[in-house]
């Protein structure tokens, strides 16, 4: 008896779908729902949340300056680590693009493998580096420019210092990836045609590596908004971001309807980023 | 009418016929307003800004007391003993091999069954299903984290089990991804021809295309492990007594002290971290199982 490949395999198939749908939807999708509808629970410090209806813990966050800061300082911290990522990204993104030797793969090699260790790992590098008796305290006393060691830790800037190191690999590959994907003839063609090279590159790469970018932003500034653990150790008290709040609006105040209400923001903002994303790379493709 | 890139009156200058897979000869380019030299100046000190963070805690772990010494002259392995005579660190780190591991399998066998399916039977759906899969990474892991936290005070489920059901969560995205990319180089023939000489479907899968695609699942499961091996997010709120993984115990740690005993664990992590990346370059490249 010959078998027909094209056979019908709707039950093969839903038996091989189903371990993940039900993991994802009892798992993911029910939980994160009913988070979510937790920000809209009455707080009680007795049994952490009340359930019912209310926007108070919408409107506190949007009338409260404290939280209102909270977000406008995430928000800002994420633009700028996103565009200075991008700016480092792209230079790195196009050096290796543009490689033709053996190098290229050890090179892309060091870019990944500080991604692999973790995030608790390069927060800490950034601690012992700047720290009183740091690396960097240890230059400039060397070197004259102070005479004591400088609080370099606890500042916006060190935050943002350390996120764009932890981001820069998310962003180098997509754009590698679009710069890699372009032409080759392209720019030898604008240039055989009279454009000169910062001409060909504004006019034929930078828009033809678009995908990448904005891929590579999108990811990096919802990553960066949802940072916890970098600011927490590095800003201290002085900086506060939106995933710190949450974290310790749940574990130190155990004021879990408005730690949900800021994370429902957050996944909102993460939503409009992302379809932002959608609707940019469908026009280019 | 042919033309050739090679005869056309526009090149100034013929260009070599190309072996396959060799790229034209580079015109000289220069990027944006900077020259050859500044260019390069800018890229090395990109590098050292990326890898010194973490070239300078393998340095600090060597230290012979309480400050952070970065010569090698009187180096010392005294951190190193205090790691390995603390409780609460070796057995966060053993805490987190195990968990990593367990994660890491379960995330390549249910990731190998998602794959499988998405790319041989979802057909005009398949673009779809292929983002659905990818909804862990497009939510913040803290969410998920605290979702899990959540589920346990209304199912009665056990915290080590939020923990690893978390941790497979995060990791699904990437094997999905990983094993989808291996399951394209595969002949679809092959598979036609054994299941028209009798195999059952599930054979077909286990028998012909698993073996054909092992390096990239081997590549998946070294990857959740690494990503669940860092990965503190998720840890941060479904740890609990005697189930703290090594990034969780090294962040509380550190919100109130600093001791070069931390630099020392994490030199030891880094190093496990960076041998198993090598091992997925030599199989299947680094780049393919991120899918960055």
């Amino acid at each position: 008896m010959i078998r027909d490949p094209e056979a019908r395999t709707g039950a093969f198939a839903s038996i091989l779908l189903s371990p993940i749908t039900v993991l994802y939807l009892l798992f993911l999708l029910a939980p994160i729902s009913y988070f979510l509808a937790v920000s809209f629970f009455k707080y009680s410090p007795a049994e952490l949340f009340i359930p019912g209806f209310t926007t108070e813990n919408y409107s506190r966050l949007l009338f409260d300056s404290y939280y209102r800061n909270v977000i406008y300082s995430t928000f800002r911290i994420a633009a700028v680590v996103t565009v200075i990522s991008l700016v480092f990204a792209y230079a790195l993104a196009y050096f290796l693009a543009r490689m033709t030797s053996g190098w290229r793969s050890l090179l892309m090699f060091l870019i990944v493998a500080p991604l692999m260790t973790g995030i608790i790992v390069r927060t800490y590098g950034w601690i012992v580096l700047l720290g009183s008796d740091g690396l960097i305290n240890r230059l400039m006393m060397l070197v004259g420019l102070i005479a004591a060691p400088v609080e370099l830790l606890h500042r916006e800037g060190t935050v943002i210092v350390a996120l764009v190191h932890i981001m820069l690999p998310y962003m180098v590959f997509p754009i590698f990836s679009s710069l890699t994907s372009q032409d080759r003839h392209l720019v030898p063609a604008a240039s055989t045609l009279g454009a000169r090279p910062l001409r060909a590159f504004l006019e034929v790469t930078l828009p033809l590596s678009r995908s990448g970018i904005v891929m590579g932003s999108a990811l990096v500034f919802t990553l960066t908004a949802g940072s916890v653990v970098t600011p927490q150790l590095l800003g201290g008290r002085d900086v506060t971001m939106m995933g710190q709040t949450i974290y310790n609006l749940v574990l130190s105040t155990f004021n879990w309807p408005l730690g949900a209400a800021v994370a429902a923001l957050l996944v909102l903002t993460q939503f409009l980023v992302i379809s932002l994303y959608f609707r940019k790379t469908r026009g280019a493709h | 009418m042919h033309t050739d890139i090679e005869t056309s009156p526009l090149r100034r200058e013929p260009v070599a016929p190309q072996a396959v897979g060799q790229l034209p000869v580079e015109p000289k380019i220069d990027l944006l307003p900077l020259g050859r030299r500044a260019y390069s100046v800018l890229i090395t000190l990109l590098y050292i800004f990326l890898l010194l963070p973490i070239l300078i805690i393998v340095f600090a772990s060597f230290s012979p007391d309480q400050r952070n010494t970065y010569a090698l002259s009187n180096a010392s392995l005294h951190w190193y003993r205090e790691f390995f005579a603390s409780n609460n660190f070796t057995s966060a780190f053993q805490f987190s091999l195990w968990l990593a591991l367990v994660a890491a399998v379960l995330a390549t066998i249910i990731g190998f069954i998602t794959a499988y399916g998405i790319v041989r039977f979802t057909g005009r759906g398949r673009n779809l299903a292929q983002s659905l899969v990818m909804l862990p990474m497009m939510v913040p892991h803290i969410l998920i984290s605290l979702s899990l936290l959540l589920l346990l005070t209304v199912l009665p489920l056990m915290e080590l089990s939020a923990l690893i059901i978390g941790h497979v969560l995060i990791c699904l995205p990437f094997t999905i991804a990983g094993i989808i990319a291996s399951l394209e180089g595969v002949d679809p023939d092959l598979e036609a021809a054994a299941w028209t000489l009798g195999a059952p479907r599930w054979r077909v899968m286990v028998e012909v295309t698993l073996p054909l695609i092992a390096p990239g699942v081997l590549s998946a499961l070294i990857f959740a492990f690494i990503i669940s091996f860092g990965d503190v997010y998720i840890a941060l709120f479904l740890s609990g007594p005697g189930v703290t993984t090594l990034p969780v115990e090294i962040f509380s740690y550190i919100q109130w002290e600093s001791s070069p005993v931390i630099a020392a664990i994490t030199t030891l992590q880094i190093v496990l971290i960076v041998l198993f990346g090598l091992f997925v370059e030599r199989l299947v490249g680094l780049r393919t199982a991120m899918r960055l």
